[in-house]
């Protein structure tokens, strides 16, 4: 059975969603996945758990071209939460826009949670790797 | 006394032969020349009275020893007076008395032997000259004459004299040098006018003499000689008449060698004119100024910019008045620094205005000038005109902004480019990786149909990107006067179902016959776009209303398309709003692809959008359209 209480989707492309959460299968690290098609939807989920004293995922896939909230909007929020884990934030883009790999650098040194940053296609091979808690 | 010389010796042969009678001492007494008669026990026999006053004596001078009379005498005179007794003539003798008051006199004196009617010597007749004056007179002129050979050898300056009656011209010694013949060369007055420079010189002189003999004029040229040695020579001959009761009798003049002076003045004029010359030809302004910033100097160049023909005309002017106020202050002040610091200003970029408004950017330099006390006495000034340089410089400016900004919409499309087309292929990659591995059949289904998805997509992306690369590179579309009013009409008919279904209200306030130059293709994509986008948009809890309405500006004319939608948050997403892919809506059929190609529409007309909103109010885009192609 998973190690990981609960992973989360953020994206607005079903394929990756549908390609990330098969891989998840395949290594069976998690029962508990929840997609969210854009930041917006998932800090208030987050907000939601918070509020009622529920845990966090303890995982999350985060893309950056979204609309409503992109990613580095949802980050932003994200970051000031009152958290008592240490969450593991996965940026999985198709960006090589050297200006998103900067905004990940700025991110990483503001917070204690572990951000960690990933080129479209993730493999199978590297999934393992990066679920895991922090 | 001296001036009228009287002959005593007629005179002496009556005194001497008669017997010595009261008579005769009476004569004696009134001879106007000093005259003593000695006896041979040198004691005085007879004397006159002018004797006794040239030498302030007693008048009981009779019987008394000459030397007791006059004391200290040289022994050159006792000689004489011995030598006389002898019967001796004696000449002419000078000697030196000193009066009783300590001063000096000299006396020429003469002594005969005194004969009786036996012819035996009896005694001397002694005559005394004062001659102190003439002496001292002839010392002066010899003094005199020194010095005057001495100025004539300094100044080069030579005299001569023409005597008219001996047909004589005689030519002092500079003169001489002056013509460089030998010392004892003696011209004629054609010879001296010969020595002349053919032409102009040799005329000159001779007019000038025969006006002198004519009318009493005197001359004085500057003219050339040639020396006996060939020389060409440069001198002042001045020259004047001489007139001797009414009638002429000669001519008398100088000469000064100048060749010295006049070839240094025909150098300075030269190095005069070369510097005028380049200073006149140079493209640049140049000037000279003096303490208080008065032009005291112009070139051409600075005439030419300043409109004026004649230098004169700027001469004493400040740039107060050439200038507006504020330039010419600066321009003062500039001065002053120059001059008080005594630094120069090199380079220094300024702008002058012209009372007629006209602006010219210069490089200005101004060095300080100095007196010979080395006191800072005025300025020199140079501008070179860099207008349109700056010009240039400025257009360059505008290029290089353009440039970068295209170059940094280049790489933004090339991000854009970049990422839509990774993500797709990310998703093919990813897609063949399960297939591949897949063995539930049902699951295959499910990827093959997701791949359909993904390669649909990538179609959809590169089309819109063609789209983009389009209005970027058709740059030959041209623009043409379009009726906007009939344009926004002609739109709002094509989206008649559309709007009717959303019951949208368009109302359309731009006059009837305004005209702008646009491409008409992108002006209906544009309104298409932007109308479209109020009624998707729209707000929840009202129908939708768009208003389009212009305001004209010199060169732009600007459309505002208003709207009562749900607004955008700009502080969220105002950098975005434009960009492509970028949507912030939920909404199903938003691509994030209509605002950046509306955008460079806009941008392809050389136009700009600007966007105002407010959450739940609505929003008004203002498009300027610059009336220029």
């Amino acid at each position: 059975m998973g190690q990981i209480n609960a992973i989360g989707i953020i994206d607005d492309d079903p394929i990756t969603v549908f390609g990330i959460r098969k891989m998840l299968h395949s290594i069976d690290v998690c029962d508990d996945i929840r997609t969210f098609e854009n930041g917006k939807e998932a800090i208030d989920h987050i907000k939601q758990l918070l509020e009622n004293d529920q845990p966090i995922p303890e995982v999350i896939f985060l893309d950056i071209n979204m609309p409503i909230m992109d990613g580095w909007q949802f980050l932003e929020e994200f970051i000031t939460l009152p958290l008592k884990t240490k969450i593991r934030i996965n940026i999985v883009t198709s960006s090589i826009d050297q200006y998103d790999r900067q905004q990940w650098e700025f991110f990483r040194k503001r917070t204690d949670h572990l951000i960690d940053f990933r080129n479209k296609p993730l493999r199978k091979s590297e999934i393992a790797a990066i679920t895991k808690a922090a | 006394m001296l001036n009228n010389p009287f002959t005593l010796v007629g005179n002496f042969d009556v005194v001497l032969q008669g017997s010595q009678t009261s008579i005769n001492n009476y004569l004696i007494k009134q001879l106007p020349k000093s005259t003593v008669f000695i006896n041979d026990k040198y004691q005085v026999v007879h004397a006159s009275d002018s004797w006794i006053r040239e030498f302030d004596l007693d008048s009981q001078v009779i019987g008394k020893c000459i030397h007791k009379l006059h004391k200290n005498l040289s022994t050159e005179w006792n000689e004489t007076m011995e030598a006389c007794l002898n019967g001796i003539n004696q000449e002419k003798k000078l000697e030196q008395f000193i009066d009783q008051q300590g001063d000096e006199a000299w006396f020429e004196y003469t002594m005969i032997p005194w004969y009786d009617e036996k012819e035996n010597v009896i005694g001397i007749v002694l005559q005394l000259d004062n001659v102190t004056e003439k002496l001292a007179r002839e010392l002066r002129h010899e003094k005199l004459k020194i010095l005057l050979k001495e100025k004539s050898n300094i100044a080069k300056i030579g005299s001569w004299e023409y005597n008219v009656e001996q047909d004589k011209l005689h030519w002092c010694e500079m003169t001489r040098k002056i013509h460089e013949v030998d010392d004892d060369y003696e011209p004629n007055l054609n010879d001296g006018i010969l020595f002349y420079k053919e032409g102009y010189s040799r005329n000159t002189i001779s007019m000038a003499v025969f006006k002198a003999i004519e009318n009493n004029e005197e001359w004085s040229e500057k003219l050339q000689l040639i020396t006996a040695k060939g020389r060409e020579i440069w001198v002042i001959a001045a020259g004047k008449p001489l007139f001797q009761n009414g009638k002429y009798s000669g001519l008398i003049g100088t000469f000064q060698d100048i060749t010295d002076h006049v070839i240094s003045e025909v150098k300075t004029r030269e190095s005069e004119n070369l510097l005028r010359t380049v200073i006149d030809s140079l493209p640049l302004n140049v000037y000279i100024k003096d303490t208080e910033s008065r032009k005291i100097l112009v070139n051409t160049s600075e005439c030419e910019y300043l409109g004026v023909e004649d230098p004169n005309e700027l001469l004493g002017k400040t740039d107060f008045d050439l200038y507006d106020k504020e330039v010419a202050q600066t321009s003062r002040d500039e001065d002053l620094e120059v001059m008080n610091l005594q630094k120069p200003i090199l380079a220094r970029e300024t702008i002058s205005t012209r009372k007629d408004g006209t602006v010219t950017t210069f490089l200005t330099s101004k060095i300080p000038l100095y007196d010979d006390d080395s006191e800072p006495n005025g300025l020199l000034g140079i501008s070179l005109d860099i207008s349109n340089l700056k010009q240039k410089e400025e257009e360059l400016r505008d290029l290089i902004n353009v440039t970068s900004l295209q170059n940094k919409k280049l790489i933004n499309f090339a991000h854009i480019v970049s990422h839509n087309l990774r993500s797709h292929t990310a998703n093919f990659s990813m897609l063949l990786d399960f297939l591949v591995k897949e063995e539930d059949e049902e699951e295959k289904a499910n990827i093959i149909k997701m791949l359909t998805q993904a390669s649909d997509g990538l179609l959809e992306t590169l089309e819109n990107l063609n789209e983009v690369v389009a209005i970027s590179t058709n740059t030959n579309l041209e623009k043409k006067p379009v009726n906007l009013f009939k344009k926004i009409e002609a739109v709002e008919q094509n989206l008649a179902a559309f709007l009717q279904t959303h019951e949208a209200d368009i109302i359309n306030e731009v006059p009837k016959d305004t005209s702008i130059r646009v491409i008409p293709a992108y002006i209906e994509s544009i309104l298409m776009n932007f109308i479209t986008n109020s009624v998707k948009y729209r707000h929840p809890d009202r129908t939708p209303i768009i208003r389009l309405s212009i305001s004209e500006k010199p060169t732009t004319t600007i459309l505002s398309i208003e709207d009562n939608g749900v607004g955008i948050d700009l502080k969220k997403y105002g950098d975005k709003l434009f960009g492509m892919y970028k949507t912030f809506h939920n909404n199903a059929d938003a691509r994030g692809i209509g605002l950046y190609i509306t955008k460079n529409q806009i941008e392809a007309m050389n136009g700009k959008v600007m966007v105002c909103s407010e959450v739940d109010k609505g929003t008004t885009f203002n498009i300027y359209f610059n009336g220029a192609n």
